[in-house]
């Protein structure tokens, strides 16, 4: 039945925390891995977070080591911009079909960036989820791993790519790069393909995309991140001005029949981590959270203490009817404030939205053989299933950084498991 | 293979701008003139095929032995400029020189001749790494605590081919999991109390041939490090040694004791119970009351009995909720005519758990949200009801539960508390209590040296009361006896991003010893602890560090004929990695190092080094540093570098093209704990006008990979006022940045701002002399 | 069917459960986690004593009375902004109404204000098909005895005047629609789909 041995490899799926704490920890058990990417760096979502919480400390503190330990090790094979397109067999004895698109950009980059010089157009920054421009050259952002210009394809076939291409002395710009599609033989698959947030424009009521000036829990971390859209500073989009009142909507989405049924768990802790942003940086800015419930687990419950004692954050309990726009553009908060019964309809500087997390496996990676799924799209592997395939971080549900990491480091034993025992099974059949 | 003739070759690479910034040919000159390197060539592209073939010719014809390459930041290319798996010594020409500094000018020139000579000098001083294990290494990892956890970190361990010893100190395994009558739903639909199956985990354990089971055990005492664990254990009176690998421990939690909630009706009737205690009240039958067996129609549910709360535990038991959710529907899954509240303050059903929310509401269970004031001897709840808006005291109640929160069995409160180490039972580690303790009595005599006594290291702050109890693991380490807790007594990591950090290598934390979680997330958890656990076994057996510096075999190395047994390496050392002999000098576990080199920082007499990080390297790239005259009014300030952030954080201002000062050097280090005050001293009488140390923030959110470089070096230059003074030099010449890694826009803030200081000073006296 | 006696004893869940089982939209609402998205939404939130979200957690505290003397009942405007947005799926409209409907039938609509008006309302559309300010304002404010009707009025004439002089309201007989006949047919029959809807409703 099986030709030949089993295979060892271990394929990972989504270069986030989970996936590169995934493939980190089975290649430093003596693995070989490949972690595959969609995007053109490593990172995912907690590269483009300000900072964490509850220590406020820097997400690329802990990738920076991560990239270190890739880099060291030559177990782990990276492959960017690449898809899993399907899967068949099992444990041991997998054929995994990866589509990669095209960077435009091969192995000789040297990240010096005069191929950017060569260009005047601009494109959407998506690191920056759209709210400013980058040059259709552009290095991912100024901590990518690999450090590799991207060419977008907006300029593919323009006068544009051909300076871009003249401009590059290590001839690494390659316009005919093409979209590819090839097989690997796997022995185990860690899907770690991570979240996105909710659709904002489908909560009608808080008029998302009606104003510039209500934004999203992503958004405001990029706001906040030196290397954002304003350097850093919390800024109203519509005008600039500091945003000093600013409304903070928790559940928007999650714990929602007509949205999300679940509890996004993060998003909490998010929004205290964006009020501290803000009251960082005006000492006269005041700050509404408006909440269900508060849920700050464990330790974390010191966090919250230390945010409510702030005076100027205060913790609403009611979840707003809806946002409605002035003329000017302003946005209005409207509810009922459930402790002291008061109906309310305040204006804002800003209004960011805690959108909660949707699996990006429900429809950006449809290959037909992932596990088993919950009714939310989320990849719960059951007793008796296929023990090839395990889910690491939020692939598998709604987790915070901590439990995505301890959650990849068990599927990475997982993963070794399954490919030891295929392994035992096919030298027993040999 | 140590002792061959190093035979240095440097590479100029002449790409991304860097040939056109700055002259090849000038360096070449420093290569070739000044340091008689016999090999030197240039090329335009040299991490490209050609490039790297013309290094790869050299190092093939024998030629060359130590490449030196001097283009980009060492953290990029490292596969390019890897060599027969060494890493090329590296000068960083690109990100810290040529893209922050003008081109064509001296300063630019003269700063790249620096990092050049500081390179080739490096290479001078370094000698390649030789793994170095000795003797036998186990590959057994022991489990402590047969709960639950422990079962699954066992078995997770079996089942990926390593033999476990599991201890449990009770009679029988299952632990608190014995009592449940159902446990949470973790797998879809996410909705029912599901079905208890310790006893079949327990009968897979006691079946699986690789696990072998100690019930009635304790351990009494540990020694060694990873691969080498020599454990003392004790079993009915008679006790035997056990070698392992490594330590999981999966020790749990206990019940908070209702008792001290006397305010809260427990006590006062014998229908008021704990959540645990009502565990054992559920059956297949309607609930009766324990008082008079009468069934319990009306039932109240006090969340956060003690939890959240500021005069008992001050963090959040995370399962309380959905515990008593699930008790809730199983009452009322018996008797569905039951009226069953649940008093809360904040409902916390994380993640798919809101879907178990939502089905006891479905089944009629009533949530109030609502801050408890008084239970009373006759079940009356008084409570401040915040949706009514009134206070309202709920009367006639058949039973009231309450529901307790979680305390981490990170110490045994069955046995007496260790003579040594209350220290640790402290919140979080305090980086500067066991340096001042060091310096305290070093100062008071230099030469009889007496460890710090149980008293000297209660003096600074009180005990926690939470945790009595003496060690899990009675570790045979200068550092004390027990496993250090992060916060509330847990046993946690401190990064966000590395839960199986420890402090004590080998040795892993799962389960509600290390977090409030419930049975699904503990056994993941345990899995997790057993990879790292594989790994450390596995590490130690190459000679290879572990987490951060993973796969690192370089190690310290302890000359012990200067050594002067002052102590202070052990004493700093944040893992424990360096014990005594009986003659009082130190001696390194090597598998228990994680290659930081705090212990080198410490070291007053320079005799700790690594075979590729050392003083004396160190010193001779201070000492190749060109330090211009004052009459040539270009100041040089040295920096100290940490390497995980702020190192990254120039590379990145570089990046940026962000400009500033030329006249500072820096010199990568592993922490800024390994900076020893030599280093500091040594450049001020070498005339470097200002020094300064830029690395992580300390403190309770540290961000130190080390726990506390940054803390021991703040501690160090706190003493090094007194020097400059007696040398009438300034202090403010010597400061410290706090830098992340995130602030590469601060950079040139720092750097020029620094540099205006010591402009403002005026030239080191010592220039020139 | 009977309604709990004891109201004063507060979550006796008798009340609560009777509205569970006898309330349109009831059997939902237990779901409740009181986030407020209805109170918050509602267009006329500000007039309403309770609002929908306190009034369920009334339901479950058992205050009878409190809930059926409450003008919620009676100030909804039926938009279904409540039920639309409530992220529990409760059917909040249609509760209040219930609630509303019941207060009627236990006699609990003649003590409020806002009951008085509504049972006006009803009375001109099933009569004319259409409201007639004059009509309806009037059989309100008589409502309250003959003599407080006449006070009430004269009280208002003043704007009752200003609002025939700007085309407001009309004097003359009470419009109609055109076909009363059909109007009564369609009453009738609605009237006799509820009470069917009702049987059924009690059996599942």
């Amino acid at each position: 039945m099986n030709q030949g041995p089993a295979s060892q490899t271990i394929l990972v799926v989504g270069g986030g925390i989970a996936g590169i704490t995934a493939a980190v920890e089975a290649a430093e058990t003596g693995y070989e891995v490949i972690l595959l990417e969609q995007s053109p760096a490593l990172g995912g979502r907690v590269s483009a977070f300000s900072r964490y919480f509850p220590k406020l400390c820097h997400p690329t503190c802990g990738l920076e080591i991560n990239y270190q330990r890739i880099r060291k090790n030559p177990r782990i094979k990276v492959i960017t911009m690449a898809k899993v397109e399907s899967l068949s067999g099992q444990a041991g004895d997998y054929t995994v079909l990866v589509k990669t698109k095209p960077r435009y950009v091969n192995e000789k980059c040297t990240a010096c960036g005069d191929c950017a010089k060569a260009t005047d157009v601009r494109v959407s920054n998506s690191f920056n989820y759209g709210m400013d421009k980058v040059s259709a050259a552009y290095l991912p952002h100024e901590h990518a791993y690999p450090q590799k210009f991207v060419i977008a394809p907006e300029v593919i076939d323009t006068p544009d790519a051909d300076n871009i291409k003249a401009a590059c002395k290590y001839g690494a710009v390659d316009l005919d790069d093409t979209e590819s599609v090839f097989e690997l033989k796997i022995g185990a698959v860690i899907w770690a393909t991570g979240w996105k947030p909710y659709d904002a424009t489908k909560i009608t009521p808080y008029s998302y995309g009606a104003s510039p000036d209500i934004i999203n829990n992503l958004e405001m971390e990029r706001l906040a991140a030196h290397d954002g859209p304003t350097g850093g500073k919390i800024l109203r989009p519509s005008n600039g001005e500091p945003a000093k009142r600013v409304a903070l909507i928790q559940c928007a989405g999650s714990r929602d029949t007509n949205h999300l049924p679940y509890c996004s768990r993060i998003c909490c802790l998010g929004s205290m981590k964006h009020a501290v942003y803000v009251r960082e940086q005006y000492t006269d800015a005041v700050v509404d959270i408006y909440y269900i419930d508060i849920r700050a687990h464990d330790r974390l419950e010191a966090f919250y203490r230390r945010v409510s004692a702030d005076p100027q954050v205060n913790f609403i309990k009611s979840k707003p009817g809806h946002v409605e726009i002035e003329e000017d553009g302003t946005p209005v908060v409207c509810g009922e404030d459930t402790i002291s019964r008061e109906v309310y309809a305040r204006s804002y500087d800003l209004v960011v939205l805690a959108l909660g997390m949707e699996p990006s496996a429900l429809t950006d990676t449809d290959a037909p053989h992932m596990g088993s799924r919950d009714d939310y799209g989320f990849i719960v592997p059951l007793p008796g299933d296929e023990p090839g395939l395990s889910s690491a971080g939020v692939a598998g549900g709604p987790l915070d950084v901590s439990m995505s990491v301890q959650s990849a480091t068990a599927a990475a034993l997982s993963a070794i498991q399954a490919v030891r025992k295929a392994t035992a099974q096919s030298g027993a059949l040999e | 293979m140590n002792n061959q003739i190093l035979n240095p070759g440097v590479y100029l690479c002449g790409g991304c701008g860097i040939g056109e910034s700055i002259s090849l040919d000038a360096l070449e000159q420093v290569a070739g003139k000044e340091y008689k390197v016999p090999v030197c060539r240039q090329h335009a592209f040299l991490c490209g095929d050609e490039g790297r073939a013309l290094i790869e010719a050299d190092l093939a014809a024998g030629n060359v032995n130590q490449p030196i390459v001097a283009a980009c930041s060492p953290r990029v290319m490292t596969d390019q400029f890897t060599f027969e798996g060494t890493p090329a010594i590296r000068a960083n020409l690109r990100e810290q020189v040529v893209w922050a500094q003008p081109a064509g000018e001296e300063d630019t020139q003269m700063l790249a001749n620096d990092y050049l000579r500081m390179a080739i000098t490096q290479a001078a001083g370094t000698v390649p790494t030789v793994a170095a294990p000795e003797g036998e290494y186990s590959h057994t990892i022991l489990v402590l605590g047969g709960g639950s956890t422990g079962l699954n970190a066992a078995l997770a361990a079996a089942n990926t081919g390593y033999e476990v010893l599991l201890v449990e100190r009770d009679n029988q395994l299952g632990g608190w999991a014995n009592k449940w009558s159902k446990t949470l739903p973790h797998l879809p639909p996410y909705r029912d109390p599901q079905p208890n199956t310790i006893n079949e985990l327990i009968t897979t354990v006691e079946a699986e041939p690789a696990i072998t089971v100690l019930t009635g055990s304790l351990v009494t005492k540990t020694e060694g490090g990873p691969g080498k664990f020599n454990v003392t254990l004790s079993q009915d009176g008679s006790s035997r040694v056990e070698h392992v690998g490594a330590i999981v421990v999966a020790t749990g939690w206990r019940p908070y004791d209702a008792n001290n909630l006397v305010h809260l009706g427990y006590g006062l009737n014998t229908d008021v119970v704990t959540g645990i205690e009502l565990e054992e009240l559920l059956t297949n039958e309607s609930l009766q009351r324990r008082s008079d067996n009468k069934p319990a129609k009306t039932v109240m549910f006090v969340q956060c009995a003690g939890s959240r709360d500021p005069d008992h535990l001050p963090y959040c038991s995370s399962v309380c909720c959905e515990v008593s959710i699930k008790q809730a529907l199983q009452i009322m899954q018996t008797d569905p005519a039951a009226s069953v509240y649940v008093l809360f303050d904040e409902l916390r059903t994380p993640g798919t758990a809101e879907e178990f929310y939502r089905q006891a509401q479905k089944a009629g269970v009533v949530f109030i949200k609502g801050k408890v004031k008084s239970v009373s001897a006759d079940l009356g709840v008084t409570y401040d009801d915040v949706m009514l808006g009134q206070e309202v005291t709920l009367q006639g109640l058949d039973m009231v539960v309450l529901a307790t929160g979680m305390v981490p069995n990170s110490t045994n409160p069955e046995i007496e508390p260790a003579e040594n180490g209350a220290e640790q039972l402290l919140d979080d580690v305090n980086p500067n209590t066991p340096l001042s303790l060091a310096i305290k009595i070093i100062d008071n005599d230099a030469k009889e040296v007496v460890p710090p006594t149980a008293e000297q290291a209660q003096a600074s702050e009180p005990v926690s009361a939470a945790l009595p109890g003496g060690p899990l693991l009675n570790l045979q380490y200068v550092q004390g006896p027990h496993i250090p807790m992060l916060v509330d007594g847990f046993s946690d990591s401190h990064y966000i991003c590395f839960p199986y950090e420890t402090r004590r290598t080998g040795i892993y934390t799962c389960g509600p010893v290390r977090r409030p979680m419930d049975m699904a997330e503990a056994s993941e958890d345990a899995a997790g602890a057993i990879l790292k656990a594989i790994q450390s076994i596995e590490g130690a057996a190459r000679g290879a560090a572990m987490h951060p510096r993973v796969g690192d075999l370089s190690f310290p190395k302890i000359g012990l004929d200067t050594c002067t047994k002052c102590r202070r390496c052990t004493i700093e050392c944040p893992f424990g990695a360096i014990e005594e002999d009986e003659n009082s000098f130190p001696i390194l576990i090597e598998s228990r190092c994680r290659r930081c080199g705090t212990c080198m920082g410490a070291c007053p007499v320079r005799t700790i080094s690594f075979d590729n990080y050392s003083p004396n390297m160190v010193l001779g790239m201070i000492d190749a540093v060109e330090v211009p005259d004052e009459f040539d009014e270009k100041p040089r300030i040295l920096i100290f570098a940490c390497e995980n952030d702020a190192y990254p954080a120039l590379d990145m201002a570089g990046l940026n093209r962000y400009q500033y000062s030329a006249f500072i050097r820096v010199i990568p280090v592993r922490c800024l704990g390994s900076v020893p005050l030599l280093w500091v001293a040594t450049a001020l009488e070498k005339g470097f006008d200002g020094i300064m140390l830029m690395g992580c923030k300390s403190g309770d959110d540290y961000q130190c990979h080390y726990v506390k470089g940054s803390a021991l070096a703040k501690e160090r230059l706190s003493k090094i006022g007194e020097t400059l003074k007696s040398l009438m030099l300034e202090e403010e010449r010597v400061t410290m940045a706090e830098i992340s890694i995130a602030d590469s826009h601060s950079i040139p803030d720092v750097i020029d701002g620094f540099v205006e200081t010591i402009e403002g000073i005026g030239f080191n006296p010592f220039k020139g002399f | 069917m009977a309604v709990s006696s004891d109201t004063s004893q507060k979550y006796d869940l008798g009340f609560a459960r009777w509205v569970y089982q006898n309330v349109k939209g009831g059997d939902k609402l237990s779901m409740c986690m009181q986030c407020g998205a209805c109170s918050g939404s509602c267009p006329i939130g500000t007039e309403m004593d309770h609002g929908p979200r306190k009034l369920i957690m009334m339901v479950r505290a058992g205050m009878k009375e409190a809930v059926f003397q409450s003008n919620t009942l009676w100030n909804c405007t039926s938009c279904y902004r409540c039920t639309v947005r409530c992220p529990r799926g409760i059917p909040v409209t249609h509760v209040v109404q219930g609630l509303a409907a019941k207060a009627v039938a236990l006699g609990y609509a003649s003590e409020v204000d806002t009951a008085r008006f509504a049972h006006s309302f009803w009375w001109s559309v099933t009569h004319f098909g259409r409201t007639d300010e004059r009509l309806v304002t009037a059989k309100y404010y008589f409502s309250f005895g003959f003599i407080a009707g006449i006070k009430k009025s004269l009280d208002n004439l003043k704007i009752a005047l200003g609002m025939v002089m700007k085309g407001r309201m009309h004097v003359g007989l009470p419009h109609k629609v055109s076909d009363n006949k059909g109007l009564r047919a369609i009453l009738e029959k609605a009237t006799e789909i509820e009470m069917r809807d009702k049987q059924g409703g009690a059996e599942s």
